[in-house]
């Protein structure tokens, strides 16, 4: 084998396990000098597990990773960075209270006798900055940066470390278009350099635009490879998704019935400044799309009485309710399925029987505040079949479920409240293909119930896919609401980054 | 009852036996083992109900993911508070507080108008100066009192007097009475006198005083009173003594508690229900962290015990011997056994009774009510109890409540089990037993964690811990030594055991 056929980095047959998951199986790749490689795959396909452990956080279970040819073990951080991999986080991690130079070189400050050399600090990240174009001085607080400047500093950080791979996990997803542009141009640049970039993205335009080739994940497995001439859209998601997306998010269009929540002129302490108004009727499937940021969770946590709201109303079959708690919320017949569930959905040290009846506590008890275990049990057992939900027994703890159980757990605990409307923030996020299209019959079929579901989604297919009706939010407030014969991608795409102007009609 | 206290209990078992074997004579006669003996295990029992109240109290708060460190304080604050509620005056009849007393113008001034209480021929008994004297009133006087810079203070009154021999500036003056009949007490009759005039009547475990200007001073305490017209007749238990005679003369005192137990016991444990409410509303409401606020607790309450009681001991004394104090020290005898010097007796601990009855409710609270299930959920993830339309804030505050109250429970019975308590010491370090005891036990501090059994397991290993540096005479100055050792070994292996446990179980999950 000549030397230049021997690729820059290579992943030999990865596999790595999680409690209840497998993350990875088997998963080859490579990246050759100076391309531009994105991987791609839906919201736990394994992209960023494979990532991590190139970036030595985490250790496979199986396989190989080889650099020049050569095996590695990359255990640590240091070593992946030492063999010239480094990896960009989804959360940047870098430290505020310090400012640009200081966090470019942080945790190999240059030292004299253990006195950092703050002047070789400055000196180096001036040219390390230039190289990368970004206009700003060593000396400024990073505090004071944009979230784009910062990614900047992020990257700023893996050259001065003389990374040949560079790793880049969604790095648009909370950049303006403006900086995503300046991203790309780095990207290139970086490309001319002989540096590899791996590029993480949901955003099929951008991978489009920039990749030299494109690897998809699916289910923790390799999907398949496309080359540059292959790379389009439908290409992509067919790859993704590993089947028609028509088929894969079978709606059928139901006859809608009354009005059961309406929104007016409601203020969230994230965005006050901004009136939301909307409403939905008895088996309506409502999407919310917008870009991350866009303020969609925070409406939902304040309709549902976490946050208290600034201004405004919510109002169940035209009786309003009290938003200082989720409990007149939850009494109204309104139920939430957080974003995060083992944050916020789920007690997840308890059993899949006890997260079940966690909500229905208080209604469910016997005289005295006493537990009624028999209806607890019966709540379980039922949900456990409706829902399908793959659990040994109900006193199973929630931890050692898969992620698409865990959601159906959370989804069991509402349902046996008999809900009314059921919010949905990122219902699929994290989960498997199959548990997904469970999910997506599990909202068709509750909606063919006379149920009002919201849900809120960053998954392009899964708004298109799965809403009668979509809401778009840009920084605060709706922008526009899209009848499903207007959705399209671009004209999502349109109202999410707040040009409402240009579609045509916002129809109520 | 979880995998996790059986570890304990395990433990608990091995020490147990362990303590046996080391205190026998020999392997076959265990029952030599001075461990054994019935004094030590009633002992033990007290003190593991008395510090096992404490543990779980402070349990709650922890399966919060909180932690309270104001325990030993509160303990302290309860004995004080309930000290001072029961705390007992005898009051003599028409008394009044000295002003000034001059020998040489034989005249006395007190404070208030006492013409009218006082006639002329009145005996007064001056008492608590610095000589006590017997006075015959010959003259009342109504006055103004002034201080020293001549402003004034108030009515007083000048008695002129017969038998002062020395100035006073303190002390009280009340009246003393002739004794008209009386009966020494002999065999099974009791002690009698019948007195003239007392103003108030006399009951049982009232007092009288007797004295005699030189044979001195004899106080009794009354057994029954009877009244008719002028006439009290009084009966005492002790006997009156040879010596006594008509020439003693007679003051008689009212008993007066402040409170009656029942209302004592429940304004203790209502304050420190108060405390536990401020600590869970400072917590939940303005968002401190509790180990601040209970550490706040721990000093401020140890401060206000002081200052309260004066740095004084509080004392329960004999007032309290056949009433209350039982409930701390006393027993129900069950078994006897030997006779003479050999005789033996055990008993169960009047404690251990308060402490089944607070372990079985806070197991039924814990386990099968709406409330333990909250508590449980929100320790785990209160962000997930929120969302699932609990009221997290409330539920958090009943646990700092319940650990006030169950922590004044705990102090009242050590209190009435000492006897006599000194602010600055009594309870130190408590807290640090109960939340050792309590992590022992199962609970984890990041919350979540914890059954009541594991609990009184916990407490009762570290009550064997203390138990056996005593007996097996193991320098005392290495008790906190050993018990720190013992806890680190216990959680260490707790944890390690966990966590072979998770991965094993993680594996078995991830190959379904």
């Amino acid at each position: 084998m000549s030397e230049v056929d021997t690729p820059l980095l290579e992943v030999r047959k990865i596999g790595k396990q999680f409690p209840g998951v497998r993350a990875l199986n088997d998963v080859d790749l490579i990246v050759q000098q100076a391309e531009v490689l994105a991987v791609i795959g839906e919201n736990g396909a394994g992209k960023s597990t494979l990532m991590k452990i190139l970036a030595g956080v985490q250790m496979p279970d199986r396989g190989q990773v080889l650099i020049d040819g050569e095996p590695v073990m990359l255990d640590s951080v240091k070593v992946s960075l030492d063999s010239g991999v480094a990896l960009i986080h989804q959360e940047l991690n870098l430290a505020e209270n310090l400012q640009v130079g200081e966090n470019i070189y942080l945790g190999r400050e240059p030292n004299r006798l253990g006195f950092i050399a703050r002047k070789q600090i400055n000196v180096d990240a001036a040219k390390v900055l230039k190289q990368i174009g970004l206009a700003v001085e060593p000396t400024t607080p990073l505090s004071d940066l944009s979230i784009g400047q910062r990614q900047m500093v992020e990257i700023a950080k893996a050259i001065s470390v003389g990374a040949r791979v560079l790793i880049m996990d969604e790095p648009t997803s909370s950049l303006s278009t403006a900086e995503a542009e300046r991203l790309f141009d780095v990207v290139k640049d970086l490309r001319k350099r002989g540096v590899s970039v791996i590029y993480i993205s949901h955003r099929l335009g951008e991978v489009k635009a920039l990749s030299d080739r494109v690897v998809v994940l699916r289910d923790g497995e390799n999907a398949g490879v496309l080359d540059r001439d292959e790379i389009t859209h439908d290409n992509m998601v067919r790859m993704m998704v590993g089947r028609d997306v028509s088929q894969f998010y079978a709606r059928e269009t139901l006859p809608i019935g009354d009005i059961v929540l309406s929104v007016e002129r409601l203020r969230t302490p994230t965005w006050p400044e901004h009136e939301i108004n909307f409403s939905i009727r008895q088996g309506e499937i409502v999407g919310i799309s917008g870009l991350v940021g866009a303020g969609r969770t925070e409406m939902l946590r304040t309709l549902f009485g976490i946050d208290d709201p600034v201004a405004g109303t919510v109002a169940v079959d035209g009786k309003m309710i009290d938003l200082k708690s989720p409990i007149a919320a939850i009494d109204a017949g309104i139920a939430l399925v957080p974003e995060d569930r083992k944050l916020n959905g789920l007690v997840i040290d308890m059993s899949v029987r006890h997260n079940i009846g966690l909500a229905a506590l208080s209604r469910n008890r016997l005289a005295g505040g006493f537990l009624n275990r028999a209806i607890e049990s019966r709540d379980a057992t039922q949900m456990i079949h409706d829902l399908r939900i793959k659990t040994p027994n109900d006193s199973q703890i929630a931890r050692f479920l898969s992620g698409g159980n865990q959601q159906k757990v959370v989804l069991g605990k509402w349902l046996a409240m008999m809900p009314k409307i059921l919010l949905l923030d990122e219902p699929t996020r994290g989960i498997d293909v199959g548990a997904k299209q469970e999910i997506y019959q599990l909202m068709e079929k509750l909606a063919k119930e006379g149920l009002a579901v919201l849900f809120v989604s960053s998954e392009m297919e899964e708004i298109m896919g799965m809403s009668d009706r979509t809401i778009v939010m840009h920084e605060g407030r709706i922008t526009g609401e899209l009848q499903r014969s207007e959705l399209s991608e671009e004209s999502i795409m349109q109202l999410a980054t707040g040009n409402a102007n240009k579609v045509a009609t916002v129809t109520n | 009852m979880n995998a996790k206290s059986l570890g304990i209990f395990g433990l608990l078992v091995m020490l147990f036996l362990f303590m046996v074997v080391m205190t026998s004579d020999s392997w076959t006669n265990i029952f030599s083992s001075t461990f054994l003996q019935s004094n030590n295990l009633e002992n033990l029992l007290r003190r593991v109900s008395m510090y096992g109240l404490l543990g779980i109290g402070v349990a709650f708060v922890i399966i919060t993911g909180g932690i309270d460190l104001s325990v030993g304080s509160i303990v302290c604050l309860a004995g004080c508070l309930l000290g001072i509620f029961l705390q007992v005056e005898y009051q003599p009849a028409s008394v009044f507080d000295v002003h000034r007393a001059k020998a040489a113008s034989d005249t006395v001034l007190v404070h208030g108008n006492a013409d009218g209480t006082y006639v002329v021929g009145d005996k007064l008994r001056m008492y608590r100066g610095r000589q006590p004297a017997l006075l015959t009133v010959q003259d009342v006087e109504a006055v103004n009192l002034a201080d020293s810079d001549g402003e004034p203070i108030g009515v007083g009154t000048v008695l002129k007097v017969e038998g002062l021999s020395r100035d006073e500036d303190s002390g009280q003056v009340a009246k003393a009475f002739e004794i008209l009949d009386f009966g020494r007490g002999q065999g099974d009759q009791a002690a009698w006198v019948t007195l003239a005039g007392v103003p108030f009547e006399l009951s049982a475990r009232d007092r009288v005083a007797f004295f005699h200007p030189s044979l001195g001073l004899k106080d009794l305490v009354v057994s029954s009173a009877s009244r008719e017209g002028e006439v009290s007749t009084v009966e005492f238990e002790q006997a009156l003594g040879e010596r006594f005679s008509k020439d003693w003369m007679a003051m008689p005192t009212a008993r007066k508690q402040r409170m009656a137990i029942p209302l004592a016991i429940m304004s203790v444990l209502g304050i420190a229900g108060c405390l536990g409410l401020l600590h869970g509303l400072l917590v939940t409401r303005v968002h401190l962290q509790p180990f601040v606020v209970t550490l706040c607790g721990l000093l401020i309450y140890r401060g206000i015990s002081r200052w309260l009681v004066d740095d004084n001991p509080v004392g329960f004394g004999i007032e309290y011997k056949e009433t209350l104090s039982p409930l701390g020290s006393g027993k129900l005898s069950l078994l006897e056994w030997g006779t003479g010097d050999a005789a033996q007796a055990f008993g169960i601990p009047y404690p251990l009774f308060v402490f089944l009855i607070v372990a079985i409710i806070a197991a039924v609270f814990l386990n099968l009510t709406i409330w333990g299930r909250y508590l449980l959920a929100l320790g785990s993830n209160e962000e997930a109890a929120r969302y699932s339309g609990i009221r997290t804030e409330r539920v958090t505050i009943l646990a700092y409540v319940i650990c006030t109250v169950s922590a004044a429970t705990g102090g009242i019975l050590f209190a009435l089990d000492s006897g006599s308590i000194s602010p600055s010491s009594f309870g130190n370090f408590y807290e640090l037993y109960a939340i050792a005891a309590a992590v022992l036990g199962g609970c984890s501090l990041r919350g979540g964690e914890g059954s009541i059994f594991g609990v009184i397991a916990g407490t009762a290993v570290m009550m064997l811990l203390n138990n056996l540096i005593l007996l097996l005479k193991i320098p005392d100055r290495l008790e906190f030594t050993i018990i720190g050792l013992v806890i680190l070994l216990g959680v260490t292996l707790d944890e390690t055991v966990r966590r072979i446990a998770a991965r094993r179980r993680a594996m078995k999950s991830s190959q379904n």
